[in-house]
């Protein structure tokens, strides 16, 4: 009954997008109020509808109904409530069914925040974004019903994939990163209304701003949650592995962060506008090429789904997506011609552009790394895959000039900078890297790429701390404020580029620790007899015994753990195990990390030999990665900063849309 | 430190527009040339035992991923020091691991090692992953392993 209520929800809702869409379109040609008054009640009645069919495919988890195949498959009668209910986002269907609820959220969100604003913009957002949601709302209609009934009814239920039960992060990663993936339709559904209604000034360009930022917290959170989980979870010591699915959620992350650079001089000085377009079209390619990737099985990764039927659909919604979107930007090029010419090669208009070619590289030279051994395979038949390595030799030239980038564009003036200007401004930064350099050799840091990293940000980080100190100097000279004050006045007054700063600090910080934690960390792998111990960096690891249990959250699963005794800089037992799933021929590894602000010992039984009592240990020192995560943290800090509306802003914005 | 509008600057000079197209060049040479000047090596190519005694000679040196069942009762010894056989029905080959294979590595089971054939016939793994959850990873015949299970390089 449950299930066969959360099909029609899906299948009324399709009718609804589709109906919304329709009306948008009139309404929009028309300016009938009343027409996109009721496509909005469309949109928010599928939002309702999205969200029932989600509630029942909850529903019919918690209650282990094993009469719909989803659930047959990803729970058993003994999954743990919490798992059950993440079991939503944990294969295929329902992965689109989750996915299709946050973006009606989004939808209806921006929807109904705009619905009496930017009334010649709002129909077509409406349109498209409704246009997205019926794609996602027929998949699940046809190709990919999550409601699928399974006779005869399977009695015990697979259970949820092990790897997605063993860590609660499970909870977390996914649905941050499809909020990010999600509501890049926002800025794709407003640059696409600009288009069909060649409203391409910079009042689309306010808005998207703003709601790419929104999108991009969530994701850049999703990606360190994501890093962070693989780290916590796998067991193999590291957090990125240039795996085809990090990529697809990096690929839209990259383009979307050089949508917000680009925007800032498309609004500043009104050029690059076609670019900046034509990057709103690629964040939103970039998400369906991600889903597509994850779910039609092409590529063969951890977080690949099994293989399914639903690729063609999203191989064909890519297809038409781009044929569209490129198709529109081309016939209105004559709008977007630039209103102003180029600026200096050294201008900080120039390190924008620069900026921007570098991220479309990365995002180019991941691309083709990613769906190079697809082409291989289709071409010759060979199976093949591109390694870590790879990525790393290409990529890390371009971040590092990235960082570079980072330090050298805010300090530049806008049209061209002096070499005065120029010597003035990077002079003490230059000199405050080399000291930290300096520094940290003699310190006994060793390697050119942890102290490069670190002069780099070093330098950002002066010429940052130099711009706000010039800031505060100002305001203290002519308003006579007290320097704390005046560099919180200065930031909360100007909240973009603050809060841009703030989040360039934690690219700095994450780049030092990606830096040194990829380059200085340890590790060995060791087998022991009960009672033996072995040595890493300045820890002694003591084995004591091996155990062997029933989970206590559920019984079916059997945990074999080592119980270690660790001395050092950090002290006290500790425990790894291997966990044998009823439904995984491999057992999981369950690795422990104990986190201290300068390294992370991360210890993974590896194997052990219950006969003799034997276990093989990896153990891994690894410098800085708790820095990853807080580096993280600070970039979506950052971002939040720069969004927070205040009351100023928010006046200047009515200002503006009530002149639309 | 405010928002003053700013100023239209002059015309700029002839050539400006210029300098930022071969500035732009250059950055799009550079990250061309460092990601097409070694893909030819960045490959590593999945091969069954046939298909890797197949290639001969000329397969000895190459750095791949050699996949297939471990073979029953071929299992010896101990990391640095353990062998056992591959084999794809057809055609069997010996393995030389100097790293510890996960818990799941036995008997019977579906593994995946990355390494090279030696000239003497036996191949040397660097690493041992063993096959996964078929319901989990998208399964085809012989490309199992995935870059996220690497115990690094």
């Amino acid at each position: 009954m449950i299930p066969t209520l959360g099909h029609l929800a899906v299948v009324i809702g399709l009718a609804a997008t589709v109906y919304a869409a329709g009306a948008f379109v009139l309404g929009g040609r028309s300016g009938d109020l009343a027409v996109l008054a009721s496509a909005r009640r469309a949109m928010y009645a599928t939002l309702a509808l999205v969200g029932f069919a989600c509630l029942a495919m909850i529903v019919s988890l918690l209650a282990h109904d094993f009469s719909v195949l989803y659930v047959a498959r990803n729970n058993a009668t003994t999954t743990p409530p919490f798992y059950s209910v993440i079991s939503l986002w944990a294969a295929l269907e329902g992965s689109i069914l989750f996915w299709t609820l946050l973006a009606s959220g989004w939808a209806s969100m921006v929807l109904h925040r705009y619905r009496a604003r930017l009334p010649a913009l709002m129909p077509w957002v409406g349109a498209t974004l409704a246009l997205g949601i019926a794609f996602f709302l027929a998949v699940m209609a046809w190709p990919g019903d999550p409601f699928v009934r399974l006779t005869p009814v399977d009695v015990q239920g697979n259970g949820p994939n092990a790897l997605l039960q063993n860590h609660p992060f499970m909870g977390l990663h996914p649905p941050l990163l499809y909020l990010g993936y999600t509501g890049m339709a926002i800025p794709f559904a407003f640059g696409m209304a600009a288009l069909i209604t060649r409203r391409t000034d910079e009042e689309w360009l306010a808005v998207v701003r703003r709601w790419t930022l929104v999108p991009w917290i969530f994701l850049t959170m999703g990606i360190v949650a994501g890093a962070w989980w693989s780290y916590a979870v796998l067991g193999w010591g590291g957090y990125w592995a240039w795996d085809p699915v990090e990529n697809a959620a990096l690929l839209p992350w990259l383009t979307a962060t050089a949508f917000i650079h680009s925007s800032m001089v498309a609004e500043r000085r009104g050029t690059l506008r076609t670019w900046t377009h034509a990057l709103v079209i690629a964040t939103f390619v970039l998400t369906l090429v991600g889903t597509f990737l994850t779910r039609s099985g092409i590529v063969n990764s951890v977080h690949a789904f099994t293989t399914s039927g639903i690729g063609a659909w999203f191989a064909s919604a890519i297809v038409v997506t781009l044929a569209v979107a490129l198709g529109l930007l081309i016939w209105r090029l004559p709008d977007l011609r630039d209103r102003r010419p180029p600026g200096a090669v050294v201008s900080r208009e120039s390190a924008f552009l620069f900026n921007n070619v570098l991220f479309l590289g990365i995002t180019f030279a991941i691309l083709f790394g990613t769906l190079y051994p697809v082409v291989v395979e289709a071409t010759t038949g060979a199976k093949a895959s591109v390694g870590a390595p790879w990525f790393n030799r290409v990529n890390a030239p371009i971040f590092v000039a990235l960082l570079f980038l980072t330090g050298v564009g805010p300090a530049l003036p806008w049209g061209g900078a002096s070499w005065t200007t120029v010597r003035e401004r990077f002079a003490i930064p230059i000199l405050s890297a080399v000291g930290i350099v300096v520094a940290a050799w003699a310190l006994g840091m060793r390697g050119a790429a942890p102290l490069g990293i670190l002069g780099l940000a070093t330098f950002v980080l002066v010429v940052m701390g130099d711009e706000v100190a010039r800031g505060a100097r100002s305001r203290t000279r002519s308003r006579g404020e007290a320097a704390p004050l005046a560099v919180l006045r200065l930031a909360t007054r100007n909240r973009r580029r603050y809060g841009g700063y703030l989040a360039h600090v934690g690219i700095c910080v994450m780049a030092v620790a990606i830096a040194v934690s990829a380059t200085l960390g340890t590790d060995r792998t060791a087998t022991l007899h009960e009672g033996e111990a072995v040595s890493i960096g300045a820890y002694t690891l003591r084995y004591d015994k091996l155990v062997t249990e029933p989970l206590a959250s559920d019984p079916r699963v059997i945990e074999t753990r080592a119980e270690l005794t660790l001395a050092g800089p950090q002290s006290g037992s500790i425990a790894t195990a291997l966990r044998d799933y009823p439904n995984s021929q491999t057992a999981i590894a369950t690795p422990v990390v104990r986190t201290a602000f300068g390294e992370d010992l991360y210890v993974t039984l590896l194997a052990y030999n219950a006969t003799t009592g034997t276990a093989t240990l990896r153990i891994f020192v690894n410098p800085l990665v708790m820095w990853i995560w807080t580096g993280g943290a600070i970039v979506a800090l950052g971002a939040l900063f720069a969004i927070w509306p205040d009351r100023r802003r928010t006046a200047i914005e009515a200002a503006v849309a009530a002149g639309a | 430190m405010t928002l003053a509008r700013p100023v239209l600057p002059p015309l700029p000079p002839r050539g400006r527009r210029w300098g930022v197209l071969v500035g732009v060049a250059i950055v799009v040479g550079v990250i061309a040339y460092l990601a097409f000047s070694n893909v030819g090596n960045a490959l590593v190519y999945y091969v069954t035992p046939t298909e890797l005694a197949a290639r001969g000679d000329s397969a000895v040196g190459q750095t791949v991923r050699l996949g297939g069942l471990v073979k029953a009762g071929s299992i010896s010894g101990e990391a640095p020091a353990l062998f056992f056989v591959l084999t794809d029905g057809t055609t069997e080959m010996r393995v030389h691991a100097v790293s510890a294979p996960t818990q799941s590595f036995r008997a019977g089971i579906g593994a995946v090692v990355e390494g090279t054939l030696g000239a003497d016939g036996v191949f040397e793994a660097s690493q041992v992953i063993v096959k996964h959850d078929e319901n989990y990873v998208a399964p085809s015949e012989g490309a199992l392993p995935t870059q996220a299970f690497d115990p690094g390089t």
